[in-house]
């Protein structure tokens, strides 16, 4: 059971870091909640008490998003449904609404922000990898006497293991940035204990850019989640493949490199087997999602012999 | 506790209330309005019967702080119609049988209405997405699929509302489509299961757990928590007034842990206090002395001589055994041209029904004892629980509430002892309320199985004998440990007629979390290591699993190895039945070339994906990931 002694929920960005400043050590920021409110139970962190809670959905400069200049900037508040309905986003970032359709469900992907999902920082949050993937920076305010100053870090900057952050004292993130990858073909793949509202075991994700006729890869990124401290950047595999003439044989060859940065403690074998699989239909879906499928090679039963 | 004024508009109506902000918006839905068909399933976002609308978005109430609601819309169940009407959603549910125990409708019922408002064309698949964060324990979500559809259907003007009519009933109800007399109830939202009742003047009730498996209780000091402002009583053991025992089979069970606990999760002391925080910090001050003592988790161990006894009434840590004997296995295995023997293993399971135990307990007017629960056996529990609290019959009542799914999981008194008890110190109402996580912990699983299977069969495929021993966890406490090893010992051995068997099925005191009753009842076990070696000995073999089956089936007027004769045994229609609607590929179960025939083909799923709703939007086919 959750329970505080003051339930903040400011309007401004000035108001939330004075009230962020002021308060009393073990109090907590939240915005959509999804994690604090199952993390006081019996079996985790059981009933807690926080001095303050600081809700910043409320807070206005944390609403909405804004592409320009080939990026794109979501405020903090922006939630995952978000990525799945509005079509300006699916637009420029193709990988997000696989990610989104995955992550929980669509009621708690109505709470639940991006922001907030990376500053847990866990080692297998869905929505770092698509941020890793593209370029992404998150942008932290924090109070300098009267006037608010921001600071941006590069997400892999920012997340430096799990639950560990560059997040100091006072600071509040505003914004994700990332780029425009309008023009891309976007896929996010992720196995858990179940379809709905797990977290992943392991997840990856592709966006890729082909020449008009679907024959050269002319851009590619890649990410992975879950197999070690902090998601990675495929960014090796990137580079074999970028330029390269699209062929089963090479997206197979890739993909039989992750399974070696595998580093989790627990379930390592499952995970090396399962991060193979996963580059290679990364890579594949995204193809698809992009209009240029490649055809299928064995017929799927006649690989599992 | 943070104040905070709240100005919302609830199912039309303006609210205005203080309250403590980081309350959960499900709990001042239910405790603060009285809109109780938003339930509490699992309090951590898993479940989806607390799902509400929120300025028209449906959330999961137990994942938002009320605060955040402040000066929006809210719709729950009781807003979706007017009264004594229902939605199209709502009279489809009704129409094709949706509601089973009905306590996930209400979260069901919104999340379909939810997914036809964002989307009125919605493909099947997609429906199944977005009601993918609401669990059903009961229908197999058929029905629920079946009427989200009609519902999508009548909505859009498809086909006409005479969809959502009953069917004609002919002269049988037997094969025809029957409404339920319960649901409109459920899929409205205005059945009150325990744990949505109240009672004036009303307490609150928390239990106080075992953190170890095994170990004497030195001493228990409740005093520091019986002080505090609020609390109205602790009870321990020492309260128990009568004869204290429970259990479906042997009474071996205490109200609250007795000088000992047995497993972790036993209740060892509760307190009735004004409301649930309160009643959650007292436990924190009582204070309770153990001196652990050496711990048995594997029955096969806890059978060895030797062994930390459990029970002191049973030396050899053994619940019960049911030995069958019939012809003679020696001769038998001695005909076989072909001996298998393998050894399989079941887990244990828990039950998760979507409604957490809870209960309340009173004392009326001419002091009678009433605990009203959804327990699945009140008059066997009625009895124990006057021996238990030294009253007669006439002075003790049992009243059934809706059971929000019990499959098996709430016939053990485990709960309704200690809410009578505090009802009886205070004089005044107690409800308690499981979390998941407690009704978890706490209470029955399915047995955990080890079977040991021999079996001797000819070339032909006949079996000659069978030996079967099967070794059962049972847990802390013997509940229907018994009863259990009975019906696995009478099905131990399947539809199958055959000559020679022995069987042994052994229930055994563990300090495991006590196994229980659980659908099936013990067959399931039987039946998974029966059929697995069927299919093992028809590879052996190079017999057709169905053939094999045919062989050695029970036909009308055959006699079961506990002398049960059976009038008419329906087998081999079933046989065929899965034979043919499963499009079977013919021959032994390793005679098949490099890709199967018979996968894929019609009625068979596809692997689960997601993304429907961007097939609908874009066109483009996403590949499948297997
Ligand atoms: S999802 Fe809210 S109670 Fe289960
Ligand atoms: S009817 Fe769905 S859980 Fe019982």
């Amino acid at each position: 059971m959750l329970t505080c002694d003051q339930y903040h929920m400011p309007q401004t960005l000035k108001e939330a870091l004075v009230l962020w400043n002021n308060a009393p050590d073990g109090s907590r920021l939240v915005a959509g909640a999804t994690d604090i409110l199952p993390w006081a139970r019996e079996g985790r962190a059981g009933d807690v008490h926080l001095p303050a809670m600081i809700d910043v959905t409320k807070v206005a400069e944390l609403n909405g998003y804004k592409v320009a200049d080939g990026r794109v900037r979501l405020g903090a508040n922006v939630v995952f449904q978000q990525f799945l309905e509005d079509d300006t986003l699916r637009e420029h970032l193709p990988c997000m609404p696989y990610c989104s359709v995955w992550f929980a469900d669509d009621q708690i992907r109505q709470q639940a922000t991006l922001a907030g999902n990376i500053v847990n920082a866990s080692p297998a949050a869905d929505g770092t990898p698509p941020v890793l993937a593209m370029n992404g920076e998150i942008e932290l305010a924090r109070l300098e006497g009267e006037s608010v100053a921001v600071r941006t870090l590069a997400v892999q900057d920012f997340v430096q293991g799990p639950g560990r952050t560059a997040l100091q004292p006072g600071e509040i993130i505003t914004a994700v940035t990332c780029d425009s990858m309008a023009g891309y073909g976007g896929s996010f793949e992720k196995v858990g204990q179940r379809r709905s509202l797990v977290i992943s075991a392991v997840c990856a994700t592709a966006l890729v850019m082909t020449d008009p006729a679907g024959q050269r890869l002319e851009d590619i990124r890649l990410a992975i989640g879950g197999i070690g401290p902090v998601p990675l950047r495929l960014a090796d595999i990137e580079d074999k493949l970028r330029s390269k003439t699209i062929s089963r044989e090479l997206i197979t060859e890739v993909s039989m490199q992750p399974p070696a940065l595998v580093a989790s403690r627990t379930r390592r074998e499952y995970r090396r087997w399962v991060v193979r699989g996963f580059v290679q239909a990364a890579i594949e879906d995204a193809l698809a999602d992009a209009g240029h499928p490649i055809a299928p090679a064995l017929p799927k039963e006649a690989e599992h012999v | 506790m943070s104040d905070f004024k709240l100005d919302m508009e609830v199912n039309g109506r303006r609210v205005s209330k203080h309250t403590a902000g980081h309350l959960r918006l499900l709990d001042f839905i239910r405790d603060e309005l009285d809109l109780t068909g938003t339930k509490e399933g699992c309090g951590a976002g898993e479940c989806g019967t607390c799902s509400v609308f929120v300025d028209g978005k449906l959330v999961k109430s137990c994942l938002m702080p009320v605060a955040k609601a402040n000066g929006a819309k809210i719709e729950t169940i009781e807003g979706l119609a007017g009264t004594g009407v229902l939605t199209p959603v709502q009279r489809a549910f009704h129409k094709t049988g949706a509601s089973q125990c009905g306590y996930c409708i209400p979260g069901m019922v919104m999340a379909a209405t939810s997914a036809l408002r964002e989307n009125p064309g919605a493909s099947a698949e997609e429906l199944k997405e977005r009601l993918g964060g609401n669990i059903c324990r009961c229908t197999g979500y058929t029905k629920i699929f079946e009427a989200v559809e009609i519902a999508r259907d009548v909505i859009a003007g498809r086909v006409g509302t005479q969809a959502l009519e009953p069917e004609g009933a002919g002269d049988s109800y037997i094969g025809n489509n029957v409404r339920r007399l319960d649901a409109p109830s459920k899929v409205s939202g205005r059945l009150r299961y325990a744990g949505d009742m109240t009672m004036p003047h009303m307490l609150h009730m928390q239990v106080l757990r075992s953190p170890h498996a095994h170990a004497r209780i030195v001493s228990i000091d409740t005093s520091e928590a019986e002080a505090m402002p609020g609390v109205e009583c602790v009870i321990t053991a020492d309260d128990v007034p009568g004869e204290d025992g429970f259990g479906v089979f042997v009474h071996d069970q205490p109200i609250m842990a007795r000088g000992s606990v047995r497993y972790v999760g036993e209740g060892i002391a509760a307190v009735a206090a004004e409301n649930v925080e309160t009643a959650r910090r007292a436990l924190s001050k009582i204070h309770v002395a153990y001196e652990e003592l050496p711990a048995i988790f594997d029955p096969e161990e806890a059978m060895q001589p030797g062994a930390p006894v459990i029970h002191e009434y049973a030396s050899d840590n053994i619940v019960k055994h049911i030995p069958i004997r019939k012809g003679d296995v020696k001769k038998g295995f001695a005909e076989a041209d072909l001996i298998v023997e393998e050894t399989y293993q079941t887990q244990q399971v828990e039950h998760a029904y979507l409604e957490p135990e809870a209960g309340i307990a009173y004392v009326d007017h001419d002091d009678v004892v009433t605990v009203i629960s959804p327990s699945q056996n009140i008059t066997h529990h009625r009895h124990m629980l006057a021996k238990i609290i030294d009253k007669p019959i006439n002075k003790v009542r049992f009243i059934m509430s809706p059971v929000g799914g019990g499959f098996g999981g709430k016939e053990d008194m485990i709960y309704q002892g200690m809410l009578a008890l505090a009802a009886m110190k205070t004089h005044r109402p107690v409800r308690l309320v499981y979390t998941r996580e407690e009704s978890i912990i706490s209470t029955a699983k399915r047995h955990p199985a080890r079977i040991t299977y021999k079996m001797g069969l000819k070339n032909d495929g006949k079996i000659t004998a069978i030996q079967f021993h099967m070794v059962s966890d049972g847990g802390a406490y013997g509940m229907s440990t018994e009863g259990v090893m009975r019906k696995a010992a009478i099905l131990s051995c399947g539809p199958y007629d055959v000559a020679n068997v022995q069987i042994d099925t052994i229930g055994v005191y563990t300090n495991n979390t006590p196994s229980g009753a659980f659908r099936t009842f013990g067959a399931m076990q039987a039946q998974f290591a029966t059929e697995s070696h069927l299919d093992i000995c028809a590879e052996r073999l190079g017999l057709d699993p169905f053939e094999i089956r045919r062989i050695n089936m029970m036909r009308d007027g055959a006699f079961t190895h506990t002398k049960q004769k059976l009038g008419s045994v329906s087998l081999d229609e079933v046989l065929t039945a899965a034979e043919t609607s499963s499009g079977w590929e013919a021959g032994a179960p390793d005679m098949r070339g490099p890709a199967r025939k018979d996968l894929g083909g019609p009625g068979t799923r596809e692997p689960c994906s997601l993304g429907a709703r961007f097939e609908a939007s874009s066109g483009k086919s996403k590949r499948q990931v297997a």
